[in-house]
């Protein structure tokens, strides 16, 4: 039966895919399609008979030679079905003939179609190509900020002062709302469920006096290294011993207290430190030029010369020597002393001006 | 016309005169603030915190145990509170391993520290290191990671550096955060001195439970009797999946009000790299939305009334095919 059924069906399915192909294109050979179609149908049905007899013989065969009766049963059958597919056909040609109308309004608005459709891709299309190209455009500019960014100028990260927040409220705003019943709350697009905080007032006493018991504890104010003797009027609770190992222990007490307030304290001018070194050296400087030592050091003859000369006579002046050994020939007045370095380096000037000569 | 003018002049400068009145601040705009309830109620989003309590108020972020989070609660609660129009002074009291200069890409402009202070070598004001992303935020650190405070000195140290900040020329700061070193040692008495409330951060795991618990108590002996949590990364997926502690079970153990609940943030580890705190991303995390909201409750003196406890799967619309 299941070969029956694909046979009904089958002209069927097989029309379909004709008229669709031969109407999908032209309207005009609509009328000669109703004939030609229809001749097909029937030129084509034949072989389809013959089909279904040999399969029913084939299929008997293939269970037993014995019953022929079996055999003929199938023919008459498919007898039958081809006046079934004949009617079939006539009708499905009926309906066809019936359609002009309908395919024909149906054509039309297929190209209808077919042209918005084809105005809507374009206009996506150039919609897409003008975002992509608005895109490029907007990363290359040159000079533009997002450009130094790219180049790795700026740091988009941590450029410039962060703008003020859009929103101030961190409970309510675009990332961030409460739900209707306020058992839920959305939080950067997910939705958590809420739950009641249950901590009393008495259970958090409790737990203070819990702990209050668990320790007990003083904060240490005094602060001794470990072999130093207790003062007398020290609370041995608030004692810290300090192991001798300790980081800190090292430095027991260099800053006086006093002071120290004193400078925490201090909101204009020179810090302490700097002014008390400063006016040393100040204090320095005047004992100096009291003892009339200073003054022997603005004559010192060496000095001078260090203002008259383009090069100082110190011992790191002979590196400079070495290093730049034409300031000896516009340095006239320094006669050069031969002490091992100097006439290498010589040799190497004199080697050096005659390969410039040459 | 100039009568008029005089007259205001005069009255100005009445107004002026009395020395003893206490000058408004302007960034809490505390007394200005009842005439002008309507229009705060009208604009949500440009609501401010109520400042409660005195100022400066002095909190030391604290925790016992390391590596759960102290420094870098106390570097994006600060730079919120300064967003939030506060001035913000976090002192680094971790002497010996101070990590806050790089947590808010301060390091390379920190020249002098409370060490220099107390020498004499430099002024208060110019330890102060500011942050030119909110100027209303300064850093400042105890000393160089080499040098050596003395023991025992630190706490006074710190008291006298949080009155001369009191005092200051251009007004007290709202907030001083004191980030607390590891341990209940020298640094830790340190940090705590000049402290009156505390916030104790935690992770739900049962270490750092313990030593919060711990330093909760030595707290509590010292008289800061104003202590809240913030309980530092917590995973949502994990709670439900009962492998971690929810944060009500921390609760349940601490007996503290909740300040803040973070959850775990991948953000914070790339945060840090940069030295750029959580809390300037754009756009914001979840992370940084809950530092947010943790410096909120931190200004109102308030705490949280409900916690995050499991991710529901969300609700789509009609539209979210298209990307909603």
């Amino acid at each position: 039966m299941a070969s029956t059924g694909t046979l009904q069906f089958h002209p069927i399915s097989f029309q379909l895919p004709i008229w669709a192909s031969k109407h999908s294109n032209l309207v005009e050979l609509r009328p000669e399609f109703g004939l030609s179609s229809g001749g097909v149908n029937r030129s084509r049905l034949k072989p389809y008979r013959k089909l279904l007899v040999v399969r029913a013989v084939t299929g008997s065969a293939g269970c037993g030679g014995e019953d022929q009766n079996h055999l003929d049963e199938p023919v008459v059958k498919s007898e039958r079905l081809t006046v079934t597919v004949k009617d079939r056909v006539a009708k499905f040609h009926g309906m066809i003939s019936s359609f002009p109308p309908l395919v024909f309004v149906m054509n039309r608005y297929s190209g209808r179609n077919f042209a918005i459709g084809l105005c809507i891709a374009t206009a996506i299309l150039f919609i897409t190509v003008r975002a992509y190209a608005a895109r490029k455009l907007k990363y290359s500019r040159p000079g533009s900020v997002a450009d130094l960014v790219r180049r790795g100028q700026l740091r988009s990260d941590r450029r410039g002062i962060s703008s003020p927040l859009k929103y101030e409220d961190p409970f309510n705003n675009p990332l961030v709302k409460v739900g209707k019943n306020n058992s839920t709350i959305e939080m950067c697009g997910k939705v958590y469920r809420l739950a009641p905080i249950t901590l009393t007032d008495e259970q958090q006493t409790i737990h203070q006096k819990r702990r209050s018991r668990a320790y007990q504890w003083k904060r240490p104010t005094v602060f001794l290294k470990e072999g130093e003797s207790i003062p007398p009027d020290v609370d041995p609770d608030s004692i810290r011993w300090i192991p001798a190992n300790h980081p800190f222990a090292t430095t027991a007490s260099e800053i006086d207290e006093d002071m120290a307030q004193n400078n925490v304290n201090q909101k204009h001018g020179v810090p302490f430190r700097i002014r008390a070194e400063h006016e040393a050296l100040q204090r320095k400087l005047e004992a100096l030029q009291i003892e009339q030592k200073l003054n022997n050091l603005v004559i010192d003859p060496r000095n001078a010369k260090d203002f008259e000369r383009p090069f100082k006579e110190h011992p790191r002046s002979r590196e400079q020597i070495e290093q730049s050994p034409f300031n000896h020939q516009t340095g006239d007045s320094m006669p050069p002393k031969s002490d091992g370095a100097p006439p290498i380096s010589f040799e190497s000037k004199s080697s050096s001006e005659e390969t410039q000569k040459l | 016309m100039l009568s008029l003018h005089h007259h205001h002049h005069h009255h100005r400068f009445l107004h002026f005169t009395p020395p003893f009145s206490k000058p408004l601040n302007p960034k809490t705009l505390k007394p200005p603030k009842k005439p002008a309830h309507k229009i705060h109620a009208l604009l949500q989003y440009n609501r401010k915190p109520q400042l409660a309590g005195d100022t400066p108020r002095v909190v030391v972020i604290t925790s016992g145990k390391g590596g759960v989070g102290k420094t870098t609660t106390t570097a994006n609660v600060g730079l919120s509170l300064a967003r939030l129009g506060f001035s913000v002074v976090a002192i680094d009291a971790d002497v010996g391993l101070r990590n806050l200069d790089l947590l808010l890409g301060l390091e390379n402009r920190v020249n002098y520290t409370v060490m220099e202070v107390l020498n004499g070598d430099c002024r208060l004001d110019q330890a102060l290191v500011r942050d030119k992303r909110w100027s209303n935020f300064e850093l400042l650190c105890i000393s160089k990671p080499r040098s050596k405070l003395p023991i025992g000195f630190g706490g006074k140290a710190l008291v006298w550096l949080v009155d001369a900040l009191k005092a200051r020329q251009e007004g007290s700061p709202d907030f001083i955060l004191i980030d607390c070193p590891a341990g209940i040692d020298a640094g830790f008495i340190t940090a705590i001195t000049p402290a009156n409330e505390a916030v104790l951060v935690t992770t739900p795991d049962i270490t750092s439970l313990r030593d919060a618990d711990r330093v909760t108590g030595l707290l509590e002996c010292d008289g800061i009797r104003d202590i809240k949590m913030i309980v530092n990364r917590v995973r949502t997926d994990m709670i439900k999946g009962e492998d971690m502690m929810s944060v009500l079970d921390v609760q349940e153990m601490l007996g503290l009000a909740l300040l803040g609940v973070i959850p775990e943030d991948s953000e914070v580890i790339r945060s840090t790299n940069r030295g750029y705190p959580l809390v300037l991303n754009k756009p914001p995390t979840l992370a940084g939305l809950a530092f947010e909201q943790a410096a909120w409750r931190l200004v109102e003196q308030d705490s949280m009334k409900a916690v995050m406890v499991e991710e529901e799967p969300k609700k789509r619309g009609f539209f979210s095919f298209f990307g909603g």
